[in-house]
Parts: C-alpha cells; structure tokens; sequence
C-alpha cells in the first residue's frame, strides 16, 4: 500500500508557525466582512494601486486612514507611514494592529492641518465624505502637506455607482464626483492629472462613466517652478 | 424579413467609410501574431488616456497611423511622424481628419513644439542606449513645461518569447528599473506601468510583456 506524507503540519518534528501579534478589526472592518466581504479586495486593491505608483522609499501621508486597513500596502515599501482621521476608535485599533517605527497615526480633523513634508499623499474613500463647500481647503490640506516634487493619489466611488451602494454608503456620500469634476478639483492644483478607473480589484484606463471607482494621480504642484 | 433587411440597409450606410489600409507591419501582425495587433492598439489606448482631452500630442514613429488616430481620436489631436515614406503616405491616405497629421522626416528633427504629450513606443529599444538617452533629450525639449512623455519598451524578458515579423526586435533590452532610471534623468516624476499583453496595470514585474513610464514635469 502506497504511504500518504504526512502533512507538514502532522508531522512530529513539525513546530507550530511562529505566532505573530494576533489582530482584531474595528468595528467598521468588521461590519463590512461580515456584510459584504468583498469589500476586502475591492478595498486593498485601491491601496496597491497608490503603493505601486507612488510609495517606495517615500515618506507617505495618508488622509482619512479609518482604521489603517490600507497601512501595510501603503507602507510596505514606504520610507514612512502617517495615518491621518478623526475617528478616535478607528485610529485606536490602526494604533494596535499596525504598530511599527516607521507607522504612525494621528488622531485629528485634517482639514487645514499640516502633519509634515510628504512625498506623498493618499487619499481613499474620503472626498465624498467632505461638503463641497470644503473642496478647496482639502486639496489646500493635501497640497500644504506635500513637498514641491510630491505626489497625491485621490479615490472616489463614481457618482454614477450611487444607485448600488449600500445604505450607510449612501448616507456618507454627501458628495460624490464623476471622473471630469475629479479631475477638474485636482487641475486646480496639480499640472499632470492621470485617471484611472477600478471596477472590482482590476484598475483601468476605461470608460469614466461605467468605473465603479475612480482613481486620479496628481503631480507638479501649480505653485512649484517650471523647467524652461 | 423585409423589416430587417431594411433596418440593415440603414446600418450599412451609416457604418459605410472608405476602406483603411494597413502598412506592411501591420499585416504582417494580423496574418502572424494577430495578438499583437491587439497588444499595440491597447498600449496606444493607454496612451491617450494618459495624456487625456485637449491635448496636443506627437507620436513618433508611428508606422502606418493607426497608433495615431486613437491618440488623435481621445486627446483632440496628434501628429504622427516617421521615416518611412510609404508608411506615411498610407497613414496620410487613411486618416484625414483635420485632428490627425503625418510627417515624414528623421526623428533628429522633431517637429517644432511645445507639445502636450509625447508618445514613443517600442522605439527605445531599437536604438543604442546612448541614441536612446539623446532621444529622451529630444522629446524633452518638445514638450511644454507640463507636458508628459509615454515612453514604451517590450520588456527584456518578455524578447525571447516573441517570434521575429517582418523587422528585427529589440537590441537594446530594458528592464523596469532601467526604464525608470533613465526616465528619471529626464523627468523629475516618473510613473511605471507594465503590461500582460492588451492589460496595463501599475508598477512592474519580471513577468510583464511591455513596459510604460509615464514622464511628467521634464528636468529641462
């Protein structure tokens, strides 16, 4: 009869996996698995595409972190983290879970604040949050905090993809953006805009009005100086 | 049936056009690696959605134009430039729109700018790596002050898979991190793209096909 291995784990020489610090999600983590779990990705999934484009070996803020969910991409090849919300539990629980020298976070209202000199900043799932009447002094909150070379990364649900959140969404999302005004809010401050949509986990360069998501990048500040 | 052979009827005379031709790459790719016809027309997609509306942008080396029209098409116009006159003499008969124009002349003399973007893909890496570094050069001082360069490469992993149609491939192989590197020389943000085949995603890997920085904010 042919011998079965032994599973890694079964076998007697075998160690138990080395335990790392165990995690317990916020509340706003943990309401969204248990309510529609593939959030998880569609979420993380906007993270990688900020780290990917701007975050190795930067000094990275990000404005309106919640819980810090976005922190280990975000940081994974930074320089340096700063989380940034005013959701006191929230910032606790990112404070716990992703505790690390080259991670902080800050409890605080962000609007019109200055935490330091970033190379980039990171912004997801919070414009719509913001009134519009508040639009300028956010990207003046992003702008103050970047340095002259930095880079800004700004995500959104779709204003066309209303109809489908759910009904907390619905409620926070006091002003949502279409892919034009996105744009045109970060052309206010920023020479170079790239748009980029994200549908599910899969970012793309498609048709603005059927995103799901929209994603811009933002560089070469307006106030910065100008090769000849 | 009539019904529907009338509704047809009016379809075909909206879609009617005169017929497009293609150059001899192009019908090369179709005929051998149709995948490719797909692979370049995506790349020049993201192009163009790069550099976005409004838009005044060169291609260069741009073959028969079709690269060029969807530049022209998404970002309002571009001017496709080239050494080959037969190329350029089909590009010029298949595309006359008044957002799209050709231009047959040796890429040391680009036509005068400043221009919003610039695209150049799978140029580079047919050049020396210091011809490429003096065509960097070039494309910088065609650029307005906030212009962005598209800059494409096959990845140098990616050359032993491609079978050879009707021209040689690349001689002078780029990895990601050269890409960036040398982009970097010329351009203070540098944004790096890769692709598996049509699919353009963020960053780079070993195992991506093509390879695109995104050039903004130009040193010179």
């Amino acid at each position: 009869m042919e011998k079965t291995a032994l599973a890694p784990s079964a076998r007697p020489d075998a160690r138990p996996p080395e335990r790392i610090n165990d995690r317990s999600l916020g509340r706003h983590w943990s309401y969204n698995l248990r309510n529609d779990p593939k959030r998880l990705p569609f979420v993380l999934a906007r993270y990688k595409f900020a780290a990917s484009l701007a975050s190795r070996g930067k000094r990275v803020l990000e404005l309106g972190c919640s819980e810090g969910i976005g922190c280990p991409l975000l940081a994974h090849e930074a320089r340096s983290y700063v989380g940034v919300d005013f959701d006191e539990p929230a910032i606790a629980t990112a404070q716990e879970n992703w505790a690390d020298p080259r991670h902080s976070f800050v409890q605080a209202d962000f609007l019109g604040q200055s935490f330091g000199c970033f190379d980039t900043v990171v912004s997801l799932d919070v414009i719509e949050h913001i009134h519009v009447d508040y639009e300028d002094l956010f990207f003046d909150t992003v702008t103050r905090n970047l340095d002259e070379d930095g880079v800004c990364i700004i995500g959104t649900p779709n204003v066309t993809s209303a109809a489908y959140a759910s009904e907390a969404s619905q409620r926070g999302h006091i002003n949502l953006y279409d892919a034009d005004r996105l744009a045109g809010a970060m052309q206010k401050v920023f020479h170079n805009v790239l748009r980029f949509g994200i549908n599910d986990e899969v970012a793309h360069t498609g048709y603005a009005p059927m995103c799901h998501y929209l994603i811009q990048v933002g560089c070469y500040k307006r106030t910065a100086g100008r090769a000849s | 049936m009539s019904d529907e052979r009338s509704c047809w009827s009016e379809v075909t005379q909206i879609m009617a056009a005169d017929e497009i031709r293609l150059d001899r790459r192009t019908s090369d790719w179709f005929d051998q690696t149709p995948q490719r016809v797909l692979n370049h027309s995506s790349h020049y997609k993201f192009a163009a959605k790069m550099l976005g509306q409004g838009k005044r942008v060169l291609d260069l080396c741009c073959r028969d134009g079709l690269g060029t029209w969807i530049l022209a098409a998404e970002c309002g116009y571009a001017m496709g430039v080239d050494t080959d006159e037969i190329a350029i003499s089909i590009a010029e008969s298949n595309w006359t729109d008044p957002r799209v124009a050709f231009s047959c002349r040796e890429l040391a003399e680009l036509p005068p700018g400043p221009w919003d973007g610039v695209v150049c893909l799978d140029v580079l890496s047919r050049l020396s790596p210091a011809g490429a570094q003096r065509f960097l050069s070039r494309i910088c001082q065609a650029l307005a002050h906030d212009g962005m360069a598209i800059v494409g490469v096959p990845h140098v992993a990616s050359q032993q898979y491609v079978p050879e149609v009707g021209e040689p491939e690349a001689a002078n192989g780029y990895s990601g991190e050269r890409l960036e590197a040398e982009m970097h020389r010329h351009f203070r943000h540098v944004f790096m793209f890769g692709a598996y085949d049509e699919v353009v995603q963020p960053g780079f890997s070993p195992r991506f096909s093509d390879l695109f920085a995104v050039g903004c904010r130009k040193l010179i």
